[in-house]
């Protein structure tokens, strides 16, 4: 039984239908990211999951009962919100046991929950003020907390991290991931940024353009992207695309230029087009290879990304070492690593080395 | 150091023509206190002696013995805290629905309110007095309370100050198991409290210090309030012999509202500089 069954769910806003035909399910203890760009519905689909919005058409059952038609209060979720949504008259300790006390939890059991919790996220030392004293981060945890006194069966995240600077994003990360290990329950986490998705969730949902895209764990999400939007959405700097033409059993690649790739995939359907996906990674600045002309130099420090043209005018994104001395207009000659290639069709489908 | 000693200059400057402008608005005031303590004889020969004693209590005394003034208090207090309270409460409700409910022709109704904050009393006297006076309702409570409970401002207010509150707080309390009743009265409601006392305190001074709808409501002595009664004994006393009693009597009306300010000084000046609205 998946703790949480989402059932060919539809929700349109007026004309315009947000999400369409949504199916997915969620076993117990699973962290799962909806990952998309915005305006995609990711929210949406949390709010529908809380109770927050209804559901056109379909079913969401939460271990194992239907719920989709419950009072958000009754579905056993808890929803950590964007902008923290901390009841700015009470007290950090009144905030978490508003929702205790209106299903009457004795009072024991309140301060025991509480005291846990707070222990667990160290706000203790402010149960006492009110959310408008604390900074951003100490908000975050106090929403965090609320929602952890309640023992939901799922906890709901909307862009939990995204009111928060560089520094302190990356050390709630790290919590939230422990907190996981700790709490041992489901977690759904909204996100449009791909490097949480990455590192908290177990599995990934891509959503786009009304439907998901791709349900897989992150590796599979970066490594066999099914579809050319996937690949393009997911990695930094984003995948390189060539048009290719196609030949023998294991696939031969031929860039306009004429240079052939033999890549690692194999049976190929039929397809008008097709398109060579390459990271960054696996192109890379050499004394061989396909040669290009620099654009753009940026330098990270522990490497180099190197934005060049192809002698037909293809742009294609590579890297180079940290220290490279390679500056604008260079003529470089760039190695493929063709075996860690991925070819899309003109439908955009992906396909991908056996092994990989 | 030559900016900082200008800008103590500058503060110089406003303070004393902050305390020059605070005298001249005072002034009149004192005035009134002082005559209000000479005895009438006197004033009636010259009112520049008010600035040196004797001074008496005469005139309090005769305000007390007049048996119409603790009635009209009363009256006052009592049309004005049950104006106040009912318009509180009738406002947070309204606000609160045009706020937060999705019904029929809301957009529509809360229409006709903002034409409400438009028309002037005066368009409407007589027909209200047409409609009480077939209700049988003037020279009651009722009478004088009904009218000023209908607060087109205060629902506005009170709508835009509820929709200032970001809905996810009430999502929130949704998932925290709360009633929409318990929602309005333990999350909303105290996020407004800003407002309310804007709202309560305008309302209560207008109420206290309206004179036309009673003058026209009441017509029984017992059932004016302290404006109309004052006004009413005026004409008995004023002028002639009396210019100290009168004094009096005006010290004596506004004796509440100024206890009202200084209690609700802080939220007044909020009030008034318009940043009780968020
Ligand atoms: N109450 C609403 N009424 C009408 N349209 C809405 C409403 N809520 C959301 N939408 C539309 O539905 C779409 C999905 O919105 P949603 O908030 O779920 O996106 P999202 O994926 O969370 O985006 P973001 O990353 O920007 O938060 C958007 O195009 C939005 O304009
Ligand atoms: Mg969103």
């Amino acid at each position: 039984m998946s703790a949480l069954d989402i059932r060919n769910v539809t929700k349109a806003y007026g004309p315009t239908t947000v999400l369409d035909d949504i199916s997915l399910t969620a076993e117990s203890n699973e962290f799962i990211a909806f990952l998309g760009p915005s305006g995609c519905g990711k929210t949406t689909l949390l709010r529908m999951i809380a109770g927050l919005e209804t559901v056109d058409s379909g079913q969401i059952h939460i271990g194992g009962q239907r719920i989709d038609e419950l009072a958000p209060g009754e579905r056993g979720v808890a929803i950590v919100f964007q902008h923290y949504a901390l009841y700015p008259h009470m007290t950090i300790r009144e905030n978490m046991a508003f929702g205790l006390k209106n299903i009457k939890t004795s009072k024991t059991e309140i301060d025991a929950r509480i005291g846990e919790a707070a222990r667990i996220l160290e706000i203790e030392a402010f149960l006492d003020k009110k959310p408008g004293q604390l900074s951003g981060g100490q908000k975050q945890r106090v929403a965090i907390g609320r929602a952890i006194v309640k023992k939901p069966d799922i906890f709901l995240f909307d862009e939990p991290l995204s009111n928060l600077d560089a520094a302190l994003r990356m050390r709630t990360r790290l919590e939230l991931a422990q907190l996981r290990r700790r709490l041992k329950a489901t977690m759904i986490l909204v996100t449009h940024d791909q490097v949480e998705a990455m590192t908290l969730a177990d599995r990934i949902v891509v959503i786009h353009g009304r439907k998901i895209q791709q349900v897989g764990t992150p590796m599979e999400i970066y490594g066999r992207p099914a579809n050319r939007f996937v690949a393009s959405f997911v990695g930094s700097p984003p995948m390189n695309f060539l048009p290719v033409t196609i030949s023998g059993a294991k696939a031969v690649a031929t860039l306009s230029d004429g240079t052939a790739l033999t890549t690692d995939i194999a049976n190929l359907p039929e397809s008008a087009s097709w398109e060579l996906g390459l990271r960054p990674e696996h192109v890379r600045v050499s004394d061989t290879g396909v040669s290009a002309k620099v654009e753009f130099v940026e330098r990270l420090g522990e490497r180099t990304l190197i934005y060049a043209r192809l002698s037909d005018g293809t742009a294609i994104t590579a890297e180079d070492v940290g220290l490279s001395r390679l500056t604008m207009g260079d003529e470089v000659h760039l190695s493929i690593d063709a075996q860690a290639a991925h070819l899309f069709d003109a439908d955009g489908r992906g396909y991908h080395a056996e092994t990989a | 150091m030559s900016h900082s000693r200008n800008q103590k200059w500058r503060e110089i400057g406003v303070l004393i023509s902050l305390i020059g402008l605070g005298l001249i608005m005072v002034s009149p005031l004192i005035w009134t206190v002082m005559l209000s303590l000479k005895s009438n004889g006197e004033l009636l020969r010259s009112t520049t002696n008010a600035f040196h004693p004797p001074y008496t209590g005469e005139n309090y005394a005769a305000i007390m013995a007049n048996s119409g003034v603790f009635r009209w208090l009363l009256n006052s207090a009592l049309v004005s805290s049950l104006q106040t309270v009912g318009v509180l409460i009738l406002s947070s409700l309204a606000g609160y629905g045009f706020a937060r409910l999705e019904f029929p022709y809301r957009n529509q109704l809360f229409l006709i309110v903002l034409f409400g904050l438009a028309i002037p009393e005066q368009a409407v006297i007589i027909t209200r007095h047409q409609m009480f006076a077939d209700l049988h309702l003037h020279n009651t409570y009722p009478g004088l309370i009904l009218p000023g409970l209908a607060a087109p401002f205060g629902v506005f207010l009170m709508t835009q100050y509820f929709r200032a509150i970001p809905k996810e707080l009430d999502e929130a309390a949704m998932l925290d198991n709360a009633s929409r009743f318990k929602i309005f009265w333990k999350v909303l409601l105290p996020l407004t409290l800003p407002a309310q006392a804007t709202l309560g305190i305008f309302t209560f001074l207008a109420s206290w210090n309206d004179y036309w709808w009673p003058l026209i409501s009441a017509t029984r002595a017992d059932m004016f309030t302290l404006t109309v009664g004052i006004a009413s004994s005026q004409i008995n006393f004023a002028q002639t012999s009396g210019l100290g009693y009168l004094m009096t009597q005006a010290v004596f009306a506004s004796l509440p509202i100024l206890i009202v300010y200084i209690i609700f000084q802080k939220y007044i000046v909020r009030a008034v500089a318009g940043a009780a609205v968020r």
